[in-house]
């Protein structure tokens, strides 16, 4: 497969004010994107994902770097690549004067559709995102949901050839959420290239084919949400809230079975109690052992549970914190 | 690839929706832009003329004067409120810039749209004006309309651009202050009530009102409107009204590029 876009290098540095320091936002992404890919960004609130997408849709100038959409480069020539690309924004800023349905054929007709076709084009994408009724309302009375979904239908109106989506289900109720994410399957079974930024596990680990995970403006890993979490040590996760009055990571880290462990912090931590993170291999008697080591350090074990690693267990491997705050 | 074409495409149907949403609010915007000058009209060119209070020349003087400023008021507006929306939280001026159009393009249909605001606000407000003064005397006011139309494209650009460039320097919540501080002494001193030719009266200080954009708009209409009464020279009045038309435009677009291109 070719890739669509290509990401190489890029910097962004917000310059910063007299009472404020300038901002690092991105400090070196590179990725490529397929045709036909469903693309994810995965980080903290502040990472650097949306300035990333904001480098890509050309409405923000990156610092250093270079972005190439479908073989145009985005800063020689914006024009051409923003007929290339849609983007559903995390603000939803639908235009407030106009109707629903207006709001879908003045879109087209920024991008030169001839007229019959911006009609029987607003006529279908409002059927498909199931919005014909409220065609002739404004779309600030329409609930966050339906908002989303025309925010949709508006940037599917010129026939886009990639579309990026900014947190799309940010504030979405659970049953709008998963609407939302069977409407994005669906495009991207017709062969539409998506890329998505969230701070939502479950839903790039759903949705996703490649995740780039991303903090501090760097990309951390980029891989197949199954190989992300196959590269995780050992295999089993166990996850230990401990009270002791010495160190006890230290002892639990030379039991046989145990590959690495990491200290979490945690809003939910009280008491000091500490939530430590085993990558274990699970071999005969490794409970037993862990539950000694903290016994033999005095400690109290609060809380234990063993599982499957998921996607956000990559993440806090990587990142060393929750990911939401 | 037609690149060219596309970003006219796009210019012209952006163009089409703000005209499309400003006839929708026609009423509005209406009494916004003519609640004043109808009402100093019929104060100073209506009850206080029939008192002897002011002298007959001074309604002549004034309606270009006005015309002026209801073109400024409306010029700005017509820029600034929707400047306001488009810049809020929501950023609504981003589906703009995602339209195959330069930000410069994007700017200039702003100043175009406000332009369009601005004269067809004018153009209403001198007929008002002559209705509401037809009954009194001594008013000379005779458009030469091959002249006026022109004119008041141009000072109707010269207020758009202006709009734009104070619009998108000026955070939303000091535009209070905005029309207190700037567009009020502008009005004042802009050459409204007085025509500029007569401040030689005050010597070189008459130079200075020269730095007030309104003061070329004023005379123009003047030149238009008013023959009979003495304006400043066509030459140095298109010139400064088309000099401040292309400073506010350039500084507009500079200023929005900031604003929307982080």
């Amino acid at each position: 497969m070719s890739a669509i876009l290509a990401v190489e290098g890029l910097v962004k540095t917000y310059p910063g004010t007299r009472k404020t320091p300038p901002v690092e936002a991105v400090r070196g992404v590179s990725f490529d994107v397929a045709q036909g890919e469903f693309f994810g960004l995965l980080g903290p609130n502040g990472a650097g994902k949306s300035t990333t997408l904001g480098c890509i849709t050309t409405l923000v100038r990156p610092t250093a770097g270079r972005v190439v959409v479908d073989g145009i480069d985005v800063i020689r020539r914006p024009s051409e690549v923003k007929r290339r690309i849609a983007v559903v924004p995390q603000m939803r800023n639908l235009d407030r004067d106009l109707t629903v349905r207006e709001v879908l054929t003045f879109h087209a007709a920024y991008f030169g559709l001839p007229k019959a076709e911006r009609e029987s084009r607003a006529d279908r994408l409002l059927a498909e995102m199931q919005l014909t009724e409220k065609a002739g309302v404004k779309p600030l009375t329409l609930s966050g949901g339906l908002q989303q979904r025309l925010l949709i239908a508006r940037a599917l109106m010129h026939d886009p050839k990639v579309l990026l989506l900014d947190e799309p289900t940010i504030g979405l109720d659970p049953q709008a959420r998963r609407l939302l994410w069977e409407t994005l399957r669906r495009l991207h079974e017709g062969g539409l290239t998506l890329i998505m930024t969230t701070h939502y596990m479950e839903e790039a680990d759903r949705l996703c084919q490649r995740l780039a995970i991303i903090d501090h403006g760097k990309i951390l890993q980029l891989d197949t949400p199954a190989a992300l979490k196959k590269a995780l040590p050992g295999g089993r996760i166990l996850d230990l809230w401990v009270r002791s009055p010495e160190p006890i990571a230290p002892r639990l880290e030379t039991l046989p079975g145990v590959l690495r462990v990491e200290k979490v912090t945690s809003s939910g931590q009280e008491d000091g109690f500490e939530r430590l993170r085993l990558f274990v291999d699970p071999k005969d008697g490794l409970l037993d052992r862990v539950l000694q080591a903290v016994q033999s350090a005095a400690g109290d074990l609060d809380h234990v549970s063993l599982t499957q690693p998921s996607l956000e267990d990559v993440y806090i491997h990587l990142t060393g914190k929750e990911l939401r705050e | 690839m037609g690149g060219e074409n596309l970003t006219m495409t796009a210019f012209l149907a952006l163009l089409r929706r703000d005209l499309k949403v400003a006839s929708r609010n026609a009423l509005p915007l209406l009494m916004a832009t003519l609640t004043q000058p109808i009402l100093v009209v019929l104060v100073f060119g209506n009850i206080l003329p029939r008192l002897h209070l002011v002298a007959d020349e001074f309604r002549t003087v004034m309606v270009p004067g006005l015309m002026s400023i209801t073109m400024l008021m409306a010029g700005v507006q017509g820029v600034l409120m929707p400047l306001t929306i488009d810049l809020s939280g929501s950023r609504e001026v981003d589906e703009r810039l995602l339209a195959p159009i330069s930000v410069l393009g994007v700017a200039i249909e702003k100043v175009v749209a406000g332009a369009i605001h601005a004269a067809v606000a004018g153009l209403i407000a001198l007929p008002a004006m002559m209705f509401l003064m037809h009954q009194t005397t001594g008013v000379e006011v005779h458009p030469r309309w091959a002249a006026l139309l022109p004119l008041v494209v141009l000072c109707g650009l010269l207020s758009a651009a202006f709009g734009l460039t104070i619009g998108s320097r000026v955070q939303p919540r000091f535009s209070g202050l905005l029309f207190a501080v700037i567009l009020g002494p502008m009005m004042l001193f802009g050459c409204a009530y007085y025509p500029w030719t007569g401040l030689a009266v005050i010597g070189p200080l008459q130079y200075i009102f020269l730095l007030n954009p309104l003061v070329f708009m004023s005379e123009s209409m003047r030149l238009a409107v008013t023959p009979d009464v003495a304006h400043m020279p066509a030459p140095l009045l298109l010139a400064g009204a088309v000099g401040f038309a292309a400073l506010f435009t350039l500084l507009g677009a500079r200023s929005f590029e900031k604003r929307t291109i982080l």
